[in-house]
């Protein structure tokens, strides 16, 4: 018998071809190198679900303040995401409240009608691109309803926040493109944010932000980096997630039928693609000191990678971790990170999720994947398909 | 130093510097207490900072919201002075608050 012997073990976010299935390299990461480090862009990576819970509740070891991509910080306005305590609480407070599941369950409806109202021009052919007709779209046009933006603006702002999160390959920094769109981003923002100072204040979360700079506790930056965070955040990554779900059904056809014949699993089926397939596969924070772990040094200072999709699949955490199973119902997964920075969206997330599904299997039935129509998009951080048609009996 | 002190399961007590606005989750974070989470980061959908608030201490913190109450209603190990602790928001009048860290569901 002839054994090769493996190739060597490499992680990097930022080379496309480990997009299309990065689940083997991080078995190997968390098997060989739990503390791995990328010499090419030196930065390190932690792939153990323990290590990946530790960092994200010890955020004055990893700290969050430097930045959670890999690429250096360009010093722009303060964002939510890029702070620690106490900054970031007094962030977090201004807006918590209003994404609790409580609180976004009222726009149960809205995500419905949006969904019915995205699906049906589609029911005739039999085919729909899932990502282009439908996920791409259901997301921002619940954003853009949070914080009160004009409905034929949703194609523009998706253009730009899509811009924003897209990297070329090879390439270890925000691209041209990503900035300009940044800063169109920021454009309308502050036009928004202008018009309303001189109409009447409404009660949304933009109407909440400004009232919070009328009374000293966020200033005119700040609330543009936090609708800025808003919009990047919630937009993508439900997207991906909705496309995930609809790929794992097809790869799955057993749970497949499961489902469809009981729709109480859709919760399960969302969560469970959370932790198997989540989008978001890794955010970055520094260490603020040397941290010995696993027989090695990280030293001050430097990025480190918490994957938080190969903590999910994480066997010294989760059974079978590397087997899809939709009654799983994983409430710990790291999909939405954890600590202090865990998704404020979450809730939403999850409501919007559970009804994209409700409504694609009530609509569409059994669906099948064209598997040679599918495209990925290349982000460092998130992973999903930019492409995904499926076919189902026309009706 | 106005404090509040946690008692964490099989571990010894911790008594942290009481920051005003922050809530006893954070708090918690901050000083690194055994058995709080927070994996949720505070949007009342986990209950990975569950606590027993002190007898003499449940009625003097701010009320639960309706949404709290619910999820603490659903907990298995819930008691009478059980309390998320994301949901409770820290005041100077809450020195010598001392609560007790549930067991993980
Ligand atoms: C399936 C969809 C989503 C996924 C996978 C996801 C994932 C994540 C993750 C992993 C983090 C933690 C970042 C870190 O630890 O550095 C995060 C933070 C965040 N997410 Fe989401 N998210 C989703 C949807 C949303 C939505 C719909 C919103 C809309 C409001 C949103 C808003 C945010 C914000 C504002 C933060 C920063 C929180 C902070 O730093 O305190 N996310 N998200
Ligand atoms: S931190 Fe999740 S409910 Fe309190």
């Amino acid at each position: 018998m002839i054994e090769t012997a493996p190739p060597p073990l490499d992680y990097d976010p930022f080379d496309y071809r480990q997009h299309d299935d990065p689940y083997p390299v991080y078995r190997r990461l968390r098997d060989e190198a739990p503390v791995f480090h990328n010499s090419r862009y030196d930065f390190y990576a932690l792939s153990r679900y323990d290590d990946c819970q530790r960092a994200v509740r010890d955020f004055k070891t990893f700290t969050s303040a430097q930045g959670t991509s890999l690429e250096e910080l360009k010093a722009q306005v303060e964002l939510l995401i890029n702070t620690d305590p106490p900054v970031h609480s007094r962030l977090r407070h201004l807006t918590a409240g209003l994404f609790t599941p409580a609180r976004v369950a009222p726009l149960e409806a809205a995500v419905r009608d949006m969904a019915r109202a995205l699906i049906a021009p589609h029911l005739a052919a039999g085919r729909i691109d899932i990502i282009d007709d439908f996920a791409a779209r259901l997301p921002m046009a619940i954003i853009c309803r949070l914080l009160g933006f004009r409905r034929e603006d949703e194609d523009l702002l998706r253009g730009w926040t899509d811009t924003v999160v897209h990297r070329d390959e090879g390439v270890f920094a925000m691209p041209d493109e990503g900035m300009q769109a940044t800063l169109k981003l920021y454009d309308y923002f502050n036009a928004e944010l202008a018009d309303r100072a001189r109409g009447a204040s409404r009660e949304d979360i933009i109407g909440l932000l400004m009232a919070a700079q009328a009374e000293g506790r966020i200033d005119h930056q700040g609330v543009l980096g936090y609708i800025y965070i808003l919009s990047i955040a919630g937009n993508e990554t439900t997207t991906k997630l909705i496309g995930n779900m609809c790929y794992q059904l097809h790869r799955h056809p057993d749970q497949f039928a499961e489902v469809l014949a009981d729709r109480s699993l859709i919760s399960g089926l969302v969560e469970e693609t959370m932790r198997f397939d989540g989008p978001t596969q890794m955010m970055a924070r520094t260490t603020t000191r040397d941290v010995a772990l696993h027989d090695r040094v990280i030293p001050a200072g430097k990025k480190v990678a918490l994957i938080f999709t190969s903590g999910n699949r994480d066997e010294r955490h989760y059974e079978h971790a590397e087997r899809f199973d939709v009654h799983r119902n994983p409430r710990d997964h790291l999909g939405f990170g954890g600590g202090l920075h865990a998704c404020l969206g979450a809730a939403l997330a999850r409501l919007e999720a559970r009804v994209a599904m409700e409504e694609l299997l009530s609509t569409l039935g059994y669906f099948a994947v064209e598997e040679e129509g599918l495209a990925r998009m290349h982000s460092p951080n998130v992973r999903g398909f930019t492409h995904l048609l499926v076919r189902f009996v026309a009706r | 130093m106005p404090s509040v002190t946690f008692l964490p399961v099989d571990a010894p007590p911790i008594i942290a510097e009481l920051l005003p606005d922050m809530t006893l989750m954070e708090v918690a974070l901050i000083n690194d207490v055994p058995g709080i989470i927070g994996m949720c980061g505070g949007i009342c959908s986990c209950a990975t900072c569950h606590v027993y608030v002190a007898a003499d201490w449940a009625d003097r913190l701010p009320a639960m919201t309706q949404e709290e109450r619910a999820m603490v209603d659903a907990l298995d190990r819930a008691g009478p002075t059980s309390r998320l602790g994301c949901q409770v928001r820290l005041e100077p009048g809450l020195d010598g608050l001392t609560v007790r860290v549930a067991l993980p569901e």
